[in-house]
């Protein structure tokens, strides 16, 4: 008798659970199928992060792009782990663009060039104080990173919600027309 | 300031010591005092899930030991909560790559900073556990009621006791069943606390809200009407050193349980 009502005590609960969605055994697969793919390809936040940056550079040579819709995960089935990147494009750009876009990245490089040649002149010429100076460059540069990772994370975070409730706003637009 | 460092432990594995972390520095943290947890189950980390941590974590316990961040910067700090922060353990690696020396130097380093440094310890009596307990003072030894947990516990004890540095342990009974403890087919906390001969600081309910925190990445303490959350809360009032009565766990709390027992009187009439 006891384990009717349990029973149907369950089913009732699961009935209004699973019309939410959110359920929470939902969001706990969804948690881990993300942790475990980072766990067993050894990718850490940071290594996807730079990633992220450098896939984003690349991209927008050619397409311009939603740069913070854009989605970079891991995904896997059985065995076989896939890199799934997810991008809005918002136009292709002409060739004229691309052109100049890759003039300037020329530019920017061989700016960047002259400017280590001429750090090394200096290093050469200096004694040891500039060799500190350029580490405690580099230290404040990787608390930077870090800093700047986590800030970008949590706008991820945030987009992905807005993106969230904007499906959900076009899911109702087509509610509405039917 | 000098912050209390004291370590989670409890030999068994799967007792609850990484919930009970979570939980115990969720409610520190929410009373004002400035909490740090530091996982130190390397290779196997969970604290960061439980806490919904685990996309935010850049640098672990081993970056800090191998000097590739500062302390600081590994420390993550809470979603809602700006006093509590995680010191995360590495899963790529394992638990020799930090000794024990090492982490008790990073405790000193937080006990200036911080009210609380709560050490997560890794199942078993090796080399895990031995660097978990080498920064504390204090310890919580967590068991259930059950056969197995309640030796490992008193093993566990002992380990304790002959260490110098810690000055003082305490049990936590977790997931207790007063159902099956009143048709006498589980063991009473009373009877645990006789066997153990040890101080108690906590009896926590089995509470089904557990699963579905865990999922969310939410610690229960969150959750007002839950009964191991309020359970975890006094506990953390008797390590602030207030005197908070035992739970009286038979008494149904919330609207479900309400429901539940309704249903229970039906089924037996």
């Amino acid at each position: 008798m006891k384990d009717i009502f349990t029973n149907l005590y369950n089913k009732v609960i699961g009935f209004f659970q699973a019309e939410k969605g959110d359920s929470s055994k939902v969001i706990a697969s969804n948690r881990l199928k993300l942790v475990l793919m980072h766990d067993r390809t050894n990718l850490d936040t940071l290594t996807m992060q730079k990633m992220r940056e450098q896939l984003i550079k690349v991209i927008s040579r050619y397409i311009e792009i939603d740069q913070e819709a854009l989605d970079l995960n891991l995904e896997g089935e059985g065995d076989a782990i896939a890199l799934m990147l997810n991008i809005p494009v918002i136009r292709a750009r002409t060739l004229e663009e691309i052109e100049a876009i890759e003039k300037a990245e020329e530019e920017e490089l061989a700016q960047k060039a002259a400017k280590d040649a001429e750090e090394q002149e200096d290093a050469e010429g200096s004694s040891d104080e500039s060799e500190e100076t350029e580490k405690n460059t580099k230290d404040s540069d990787e608390s930077g990173n870090a800093e700047e990772s986590v800030i970008s994370e949590e706008e991820a975070n945030t987009e992905e919600n807005l993106q969230n409730e904007e499906t959900n706003e076009t899911e109702k637009q087509k509610v509405k027309k039917k | 300031m000098t912050g209390r460092v004291i370590v989670i432990t409890s030999g068994k594995g799967g007792v609850g010591k990484t919930t009970t972390s979570a939980n115990i520095g969720t409610a520190l943290a929410k009373s004002g005092a400035k909490v740090v947890l530091i996982d130190t189950d390397i290779g196997l980390r969970n604290l960061d899930l439980l806490l919904g941590l685990e996309n935010r974590i850049v640098y672990t316990l081993v970056d800090v030991v191998e000097e590739r961040c500062k302390l600081k910067q590994a420390l993550v700090k809470d979603k809602k909560n700006p006093n509590l922060c995680l010191l995360a353990a590495a899963q790529t690696r394992d638990k020799t790559a930090v000794t024990a020396e090492q982490l008790k130097e990073i405790c000193e380093e937080l006990q200036e900073d911080y009210d609380f440094i709560l050490v997560d310890c890794p199942a078993g009596i090796e080399h895990g556990f031995q660097t978990a307990i080498s920064g504390a003072s204090e310890a919580i030894v967590v068991t259930t009621p059950e056969m197995s947990a309640v030796r490992d516990a008193d093993r566990i004890i002992g380990l304790l006791e002959a260490k110098e540095e810690i000055k003082s342990y305490k049990l936590l009974i977790n997931r207790v069943r007063p159902n099956l403890i009143k048709a006498n087919d589980m063991m009473s906390v009373d009877d645990v606390v006789d066997i153990l001969s040890c101080n108690l600081i906590g009896i926590i309910p089995e509470d089904t809200g557990i699963i579905t925190s865990t999922n969310r990445g939410e610690p229960i303490v969150n959750d007002e009407n839950s009964m191991a959350g309020k359970a975890y809360k006094n506990v953390a009032l008797r390590i602030q050193g207030e005197e908070v009565p035992f739970l009286d766990i038979d008494e149904p709390h919330g609207f479900i349980d309400k429901i539940k027992k309704f249903f229970k009187i039906k089924a037996k009439a």
